[in-house]
């Protein structure tokens, strides 16, 4: 393994080591609010709301908590651990390694990808048992929540490279990243809005998130998925290379 | 054969701060090789200002930082791979092991693992911190923090070591065990730079010292040449020469009768 295959590898250790050593709170916490989420909307209303686009309510609402299980992981590991790290100083040991900015990136960005993909697939794991989940279109499926995971890992660094306080992070995600997340159709189809929602929601990049996410599970689209990926790959791709000229300028992180 | 680069050049270094103040002006300095140099100043005199610009954790407005011949901004990777800094505040992470830490600390620095696990068992004996090796940071003593913050700077074995005032705040026991080691490695041809507010320290392990005052180097060299300059006996009036806190020394103070 070349030197800087193990920079980059103990950035990453670093981060899974940080979540790993409090998994109650960073694994079972959110397992249980997706469980909880599942048995209010699912089950209590599921009983409630027969069908929606031919699928049980419950079938259609858990690709989008799996989907929100991953992001807001992803989202809320990276943005309190860089946050953490400033406060405490102990970014300094990374930052004045030889790691490439793009390095530094990875490495910060990985962490809550990787806790994120974990809390995802437990969820996917526990649903498939409760209920019969398909899988119907995986090429899909598979990118899309990748993209997802990267695009909210993405910005979790943003923020918590931005934030001063931890108000800061909690702010963007009590004002932003939920609200956006549950306006994006992740407990109701879109389609159904009246206008001017049904409008709003195509400026909301978690629509197409979760447009792709539900069509690889269910099969059932509102959107393009054509679209709904270049869209996903735009918003990912902006976020990422706004936090890389954010590290090559060491801006907010070196003095 | 070209002749070997210093240790530390810093030429014309300016740093400024987003609200105009200028940390640094013009500030240049030059460390040989296995050179043990203090860098003495008040608070706010921009010594760690200096030290971040050296070791990448802050990016100089102007001029150059070169460690041993690396240019500290253009070559970042064999700049910070020859450098290593114990800083002043104690900036452990608290989330890992003291194993966990040193071992990490060589990854971020391209060590194999077998390197690490070598170089870790090393330093955590030389230490004495073996005892401890699976415990979190943060149930450390303070003296073992400080310990563990010295031996993460010498995970990678840099050439140049950037102490910066590492026995505030330690007991007489681990302040003379932390130089005995410290003297050893100069010995066998680490660099060190060293800030700290103990003169006597400065006196008794440095072979050159620069004062520096409102972010400019006011003067350098050995304490013999910086009495000279100031034309008195010691570095500590030396010092309080360069404060301009004259008043404050010991020679002037004469006995009062009981």
């Amino acid at each position: 393994m070349s030197a800087s295959q193990i920079r980059l590898l103990s950035l990453i250790r670093r981060e899974v080591n940080r979540f790993m050593k409090i998994k109650r709170q960073t694994i079972g916490g959110p397992l249980l609010e997706t469980f909880l989420y599942i048995s209010v909307f699912g089950a209590a209303l599921g009983s409630r709301i027969h069908q929606v686009h031919g699928f049980k309510y419950i079938v259609f609402v858990i690709p989008g908590l799996i989907m929100m299980a991953w992001a807001m992981n992803a989202f809320a590991n990276n943005s309190s651990s860089i946050l953490q790290q400033k406060f405490s100083r102990s970014i300094d040991d990374q930052l004045s390694s030889p790691a490439s900015p793009l390095q530094l990136l990875m490495g910060f960005s990985l962490g809550g990808f990787i806790r994120g993909f974990i809390v995802a697939m437990l969820t996917l794991a526990v649903s498939m048992v409760l209920v019969s989940l398909p899988i119907r279109e995986p090429l899909v499926l598979i990118p899309a929540m990748i993209l997802v995971g990267l695009f909210f890992a993405q910005a979790g660094v943003l923020i918590g490279v931005r934030a001063e306080q931890f108000d800061d992070v909690a702010l963007y995600q009590t004002f932003m990243l939920q609200p956006l997340i549950f306006l994006g159709g992740v407990f109701y189809s879109a389609s159904l809005l009246p206008e001017p929602f049904r409008t709003m929601t195509r400026f909301n990049p978690v629509y197409y998130m979760i447009s792709l996410v539900r069509y690889g599970f269910l099969g059932y689209k509102d959107t393009s998925v054509l679209f709904s990926f270049a869209m996903l790959l735009i918003f990912t791709g902006l976020i990422t290379a706004v936090n890389y000229r954010i590290f090559v300028q060491g801006k907010y992180l070196r003095t | 054969m070209s002749a070997k680069p210093p240790a530390l050049e810093i030429t014309d270094l300016v740093k400024r701060y987003p609200n105009g103040m200028e940390a640094l002006k013009s500030v240049s300095l030059e460390i040989a090789e296995g050179e043990f140099f203090g860098l003495l100043g008040p608070n706010g005199a921009g010594k760690s200002t200096m030290i971040h610009c050296t070791t990448g954790l802050a990016r100089p407005t102007s001029g150059s930082v070169k460690i041993f011949g690396h240019d500290a901004v253009n070559h970042y990777r064999e700049a910070r791979e020859a450098v290593a800094l114990a800083p002043q505040e104690i900036n452990l992470d608290m989330f890992l092991t003291l194993e966990e830490t040193l071992d990490l600390h060589g990854g971020y620095f391209g060590m194999s693992k077998a390197d690490r696990k070598e170089r870790t068992a090393e330093l955590l004996d030389a230490f004495s911190l073996t005892s401890k090796r699976d415990e979190r940071t943060r149930t450390l003593s303070g003296g073992m923090k400080r310990r563990l913050t010295l031996a993460r700077a010498l995970m990678h074995r840099p050439r140049l070591l950037i102490l910066d005032e590492p026995t505030a705040g330690v007991d007489i026991e681990l302040r003379l065990e932390l130089w005995q080691y410290i003297e050893k490695i100069n010995r066998e041809g680490t660099t060190v730079m060293l800030t700290t507010h103990y003169l006597e320290e400065a006196e008794r392990m440095c072979d050159r010292i620069a004062f520096i005052n409102h972010g400019e180097i006011a003067a350098h060299g050995t304490i013999e040449e910086l009495s000279a300059r100031y034309g008195v006996n010691s570095l500590e009036d030396a010092y309080l020469e360069l404060v301009g806190r004259q008043e404050l020394s010991r020679s002037h103070v004469t006995a009062e009768p009981v």
